[in-house]
């Protein structure tokens, strides 16, 4: 577990962005944290990482959007999904399966219908307005031969 | 009476429009995956190539899946869609009897197998019958394993189809007396779609627009857990 700590939302993204380097086809991205730590903020910097230069914003309302950067950019918000059901409905099989690294906001809600192979990014607001603390967990096989470049990308944040 | 035939459950979206003489057009793209983008742009290309009117079209042909659900959303809404506007039936064909369609001279056992990815197939087994291809098991989604290991169990010689055995041709050198695998034989056609519809309109088996749904063999009851600490405003 790496955790870290932001100051911004500027910091988060570039965070974000940081991460972003390590990204190879097929990973998995779970962004975990109450309404307002940053997300999405999050997501925009993951974006920029992988030279997506199109607009990031939440979508919260419309489920799914993609992105073409370095690696295709599917990111996903299932605040609104009341049954895994309506996940499999999204066909999240196919997104994880196609090559593109897939970012899913609230995805720690819907980890049962998830392959047990991602990165669980956990956002938490601490004293100041802008303050974050993030704790970065691996689970599965696909990060913790990341693990060390990993530590490496976010110690400048590490606490 | 003409039918337009529309097929997206795979990589591939196709088109195709035809009736009592046959097929008369059609159109497949198997790369790029834009359905939304192809869909409607092919159907208005090819119906003027062919000098049809869509006020011609009779009933509407769609391939239901199982597939892919970035595929079989778009076919089927523009299904819908075409229905509602010429006011014209619509029939729903499954993706795997599409595939078997066309090998269907062959004495060996069918096996149309579709890539559902994240390791799965859906698949199904059918065997040659006069006029075509009956289906002998029920649509279904497993591994590639499983699907090995019916065939193993059956024993028999068999054609396999689908892009799911170009994914994993473990299966054809697993399985003593299975063949297939070619790219020619990967995608259902919508010419198969048009050509298995057309029976199934003379006889009106139809379905209104509104019961027309993509067949998801995925199916999960399970609600998620949405808990207090998520502070998620219901």
């Amino acid at each position: 577990m790496i955790r870290a700590a932001t100051t911004s939302v500027e910091d988060t993204r570039a965070l974000a962005a940081e991460v972003a380097g390590l990204a190879a086809p097929g990973d998995l991205i779970v962004l975990a944290g109450d309404l307002g730590t940053g997300k999405t903020a999050f997501a925009q910097g993951f974006a920029k990482g992988l030279g997506v230069e199109e607009a990031v914003t939440s979508p919260a309302f419309i489920l799914v959007r993609s992105y073409e950067g370095r690696l295709p950019l599917v990111h996903l918000d299932v605040y609104r999904l009341e049954t895994m059901q309506e996940l499999v409905d999204l066909g999240i099989a196919e997104l994880l399966d196609d090559g593109a690294v897939t970012l899913i906001e609230w995805g720690d809600a819907v980890a049962p219908g998830l392959p047990a192979d991602f990165l669980e990014v956990r956002l938490e607001a601490k004293e100041g307005a802008d303050d974050r603390l993030l704790s970065i967990r691996t689970v599965g096989p696909g990060w913790p031969p990341r693990a060390r470049a990993l530590k490496e990308a976010v110690a400048k944040w590490s606490i | 009476m003409l039918i337009l035939g529309i097929e997206t459950a795979t990589i591939q979206v196709g088109c195709a429009i035809g009736g009592h003489e046959g097929v008369l057009a059609s159109f497949h793209a198997a790369k790029g995956r834009r359905h939304v983008e192809t869909l409607v742009p092919a159907i208005e290309f090819m119906c003027r190539q062919a000098t049809i009117e869509l006020s011609e079209i009779s009933a509407i042909a769609v391939d239901v899946g199982p597939g892919l659900f970035s595929g079989l959303r778009v076919g089927v809404a523009a299904a819908k869609a075409l229905s509602h506007a010429l006011r014209i039936p619509t029939i729903g064909i499954s993706s795997l009897d599409l595939l078997a369609f066309p090998v269907r001279y062959t004495n060996r056992l069918i096996v149309p197998a579709i890539d559902a990815r994240r390791g799965e197939l859906f698949y199904s087994m059918y065997r040659q019958v006069p006029g075509g291809a009956q289906r002998l098991v029920p649509y279904q989604v497993g591994t590639p394993d499983d699907l090995a290991s019916e065939l193993l169990a059956r024993g028999e010689d068999c054609l396999v189809v689908g892009d799911g055995a170009m994914r994993y041709p473990a299966i054809l050198t697993e399985v003593s007396g299975a063949e297939g695998g070619d790219a020619t034989s990967a995608f259902p056609s919508a010419a198969s779609l048009v050509e298995l519809a057309h029976p199934q309109a003379l006889r009106e088996e139809f379905v209104q627009p509104w019961e027309l749904e993509p067949l998801y063999l995925r199916k999960s009851d399970a609600e998620i857990n949405w808990t207090a600490a998520m502070d998620r405003a219901t």
